[in-house]
């Protein structure tokens, strides 16, 4: 199958940005009819790797070779000609266009020298139904779920016909049905003989799909072999490099304390007339497909959103916090989903980041305490292993590591209950780790932890109580045993009943 | 080399350099500008330019704008006069009036930003119009003379040589840079014209540091409106026109961003002198006054290349 030459490859490409090396002599060949995985830690150059591939970065040295023959500048608009179609990480996608303008843009048919709207929606209809989209092809792409826009994107590459395409962890914004559909969208792309790159942090994903590896590591390739009779502590093991032990640390007994959080008929957004409880020590997940109003219970108890409850008591006092002040004087605080836009300042530092929260309280007569803020920085930077200067703007960090800075500043303030909002998105294997160990000593610290996710083994093996959400309304609460992935992504669809408890 | 590449990565120093370059270039050259009573001239008019920016410049760090400047000032010279009660002989109560009523205004600005949710560039300018037309209507249109005694003082003083416009605007400079770069408040400034969305999720108030901000806009606008009477011991209608663009682009030739999240008032101190400082040299060349404003405008954009672009990013 793989003995035809290679449609897509890098030939030691060397790439730095500001004088760091990011890529160091790196080589991958893409064949046709097959799966390449391209795993690697965040910050291991896979983001840079895909940017030469895809013609957005020129490297340093070394070449990018399409149909076994080196192009000398390699620019975006070549490798569109080349065949060559990425589905980025960060949505590329115009949010007032409707889906079939996002679909055709760049390539839209055209007739007399306007744009053949017939002819653009017969063909965007084609991939749309390959992907399962049936929303209306004129419906904005605005009035979406974020894994429904994600699907968008995904049908936009299929749209050119792409020869090779380059999937930028398509599924961590996806529900388990539409990664699902996207899995055989790509079986059915590879069986006609494209070449396919896989990029993942779910490794069962990349076990059931992908047939080849490179594993990037530090700029450099560690593994390029096949993933026949690998399995997925032998994908870990090739990543980090050592043995790694379970990803999820051990269960403690629960041990639930006092009750934190308890609503009654409570509605925020898209959540409707919900009763949640959470106590002291407790990891609560909650689940369902994307955009059940999982986002709106976290951000309607913090008081980011209007809410109202028939009945609420948060930290003890009667009543929903009113404003996000009133909830962090309450003890909550919330780590979004979307750090780049919601959890963080990216252009300012490091440092700015992590005090921000803690400004009012270390100040002195209304003036910074600039000796005690460069303590509480420090400390929290070696408490979370946030390596180097702080001075740095925080966009310069890799995904796992901004992560970290957003969790990391609300410490200070010894948050009783933490809203975690899919805290370990686009965040790689080690830190994932890292994330979860400190989740539970929060959780054995006495601290009631709420976690909305999309990743399911996650709400499984992390959380000591589930509640699965869907169309605002809890359609499953599960807990101890009773948590499984079956039981979650059943009640997620709506499909089966049995086996929740009550 | 280094040293050189410093002083480009700092857009305060480098206008500041600049400001120095033709200080020194105009003065070798050109008779009378290098005179300790010209460069003092200069300061006193660069004083009001850089109280008025003062509070500018915090608005803009903040991701807004406040059009309605030059109008506060107007109104501070023309109601000032008039309400100065005849009993109070220092005449500190008629400031504290006039002060109350521009940061009164400022603070009307915050409200519709914050609360009704206007764009600051639509509620500023609205109020900028409103307060125009309700001065035609209130004054007449006329000049009023001022006969205030501490605003007299305070725009003809000079105590050890020093006008005391520029000692005043020498206060204000220390309380504004204390306030970015030393008190929690500034930070949240900074993280809110940043990124608003992620400073309220952290639990930075908008609605109260926009409240804060436009009001201290209006303080700051009042202030040198006081200034401006002092100087001119008239007060019209028109007499704040001049410095609404003029602060906004001293606070863009200091190298602060005018979407906001960063800047910081060292570099509108420079700003507003390079910018006086130009405006004299054009009235040095002998050209009609339709030339000298094209020159100027063409001036400020060949600044602005200069010092806004290395910290473009």
């Amino acid at each position: 199958m793989t003995d035809q030459k290679p449609l897509l490859e890098a030939r030691q490409v060397f790439k730095g940005f500001f004088g760091n090396p990011v890529l160091k002599g790196v080589d991958i060949a893409l064949h046709p009819g097959r799966v390449h995985a391209l795993l690697g830690e965040n910050g291991a150059g896979k983001s840079t790797l895909i940017n030469l591939l895809s013609g957005a970065l020129q490297p340093d040295s070394g070449t990018i070779a399409v149909d076994g023959k080196p192009v000398g500048r390699f620019s975006p608009a070549a490798a569109r000609a080349a065949g060559i179609a990425v589905v980025q990480q960060e949505l590329s996608l115009t949010a007032d266009l409707s889906i079939a303008e996002n679909i055709g843009l760049g390539a839209f048919p055209r007739r007399f020298g306007l744009i053949d709207y017939a002819e653009l929606h017969r063909g965007v209809r084609n991939v749309c139904d390959m992907v399962g989209l049936t929303e209306p092809l004129d419906m904005p792409v605005a009035d979406l779920a974020l894994g429904r826009r994600q699907m968008v994107e995904i049908a936009k590459a299929l749209f050119r016909r792409p020869r090779v395409l380059i999937l930028d962890e398509p599924t961590s914004s996806l529900s388990a049905h539409e990664a699902g559909i996207l899995a055989r969208v790509i079986e059915t792309l590879r069986d006609r003989g494209t070449a396919l790159l896989y990029i993942s942090h779910r490794l069962n994903e990349v076990q059931a799909l992908c047939s080849h590896v490179t594993v990037l590591k530090d700029g450099g390739v560690t593994a390029d072999q096949s993933l026949s009779g690998i399995d997925g502590e032998g994908l870990v093991r090739l990543m980090v490099g050592r043995e790694t032990g379970d990803l999820f640390p051990p269960r403690a007994a629960a041990n639930p304390g006092a009750l934190r959080i308890n609503v009654e008929g409570f509605s925020a957004g898209l959540v409707r007339d919900i009763g949640f409880s959470g106590r002291a020590g407790e990891i609560v997940g909650i689940g369902g497909l994307v955009g059940q109003g999982q986002e709106d219970l976290l951000l309607g108890l913090y008081g980011a959103i209007p809410a109202r409850a028939a009945k609420a008591e948060v930290s003890g006092k009667p009543g929903l916090p009113a404003h996000v002040g009133s909830a962090n004087a309450a003890g909550l605080v919330y780590v979004p989903a979307d750090r780049k836009h919601e959890g963080l300042v990216l252009p300012h530092s490091i440092a700015s980041n992590l005090i921000l929260p803690s400004l009012g309280r270390l100040a002195r007569n209304g003036f910074r305490d600039r000796g005690a803020e460069t303590r509480l920085i420090a400390e929290l930077a070696k408490r979370l292993t946030i390596k180097g200067d702080v001075a740095r703007p925080v966009q310069a960090l890799s995904g796992g590591n901004q992560q970290k800075v957003a969790l990391a500043k609300w410490l200070p303030l010894d948050p009783s209950v933490l809203l975690l909002n899919d805290p370990t998105r686009g965040v790689d294997i080690e830190t994932k780790r890292e994330i979860y160990l400190m989740l539970r000593g929060f959780a054995a610290e006495g601290r009631l932890v709420i976690i909305a996710s999309s990743d399911t083994p996650e709400l499984v093996h992390l959380c000591d109580r589930v509640v699965v959400l869907r169309e605002g309304r809890v359609a499953a609460e599960l807990a101890g045993e009773a948590i499984s992935e079956e039981a979650i992504v059943g009640a997620a669809m709506g499909v089966d009943r049995k086996g929740t408890a009550a | 080399m280094n040293a050189v590449k410093s002083i480009f990565r700092n857009p305060p120093l480098l206008t500041f350099v600049l400001v120095a370059l033709v200080w020194l270039v105009a003065g070798l050259t050109l008779p009378g500008f290098g005179a300790y009573g010209h460069l003092r001239y200069l300061l006193e008019l660069a004083a009001v330019i850089g109280i008025v920016a003062a509070g500018q410049t915090l608005v803009i760090l903040m991701g807004g704008i406040d059009l309605s400047v030059g109008a506060v000032i107007t109104v501070t010279a023309i109601l000032l006069p008039l309400i100065s009660p005849i009993w109070d002989p220092t005449g500190l109560v008629g400031i504290a009036l006039a002060l109350a009523i521009a940061t009164g205004i400022g603070f009307l600005n915050g409200a519709g930003a914050a609360y009704l949710r206007v764009p600051p560039i639509i509620m500023t300018l609205a109020m900028a119009t409103f307060l125009q037309g309700l001065l035609v209507v209130v004054a007449g249109g006329s000049a009023v003379t001022v006969s205030n005694p501490a605003v007299i003082l305070l725009g003809q003083a000079r105590p050890f040589g020093v006008p005391s416009g520029v000692l005043l605007w020498l206060v204000v400079s220390a309380v504004v840079l204390a306030l970015i770069h030393r008190m929690p408040i500034g930070a949240r400034f900074l993280a809110i014209g940043a990124n608003p969305l992620a400073a309220r999720l952290s639990g930075v108030s908008l609605t109260r540091n926009t409240l804060i901000l436009y009001a201290l806009s209006g303080f700051f606008a009042g202030l040198a409106g006081i200034l401006v009477l002092g100087m001119n011991r008239q007060g019209y209608v028109g007499i704040g026109d001049p410095y609404l663009l003029t602060s906004i682009a001293a606070v863009v030739l200091g190298g602060s961003s005018i979407l906001g999240g960063r800047g910081t008032y060292a570099g509108t101190i420079p700003g507003a002198i390079l910018l006086v400082t130009t405006t004299a040299l054009i009235t040095v060349v002998n050209a009609s006054p339709g030339w000298r404003s094209i020159m100027f405008g063409t001036l400020i954009l060949a600044l602005l290349l200069i010092s806004g672009r290395e910290a473009r990013r």
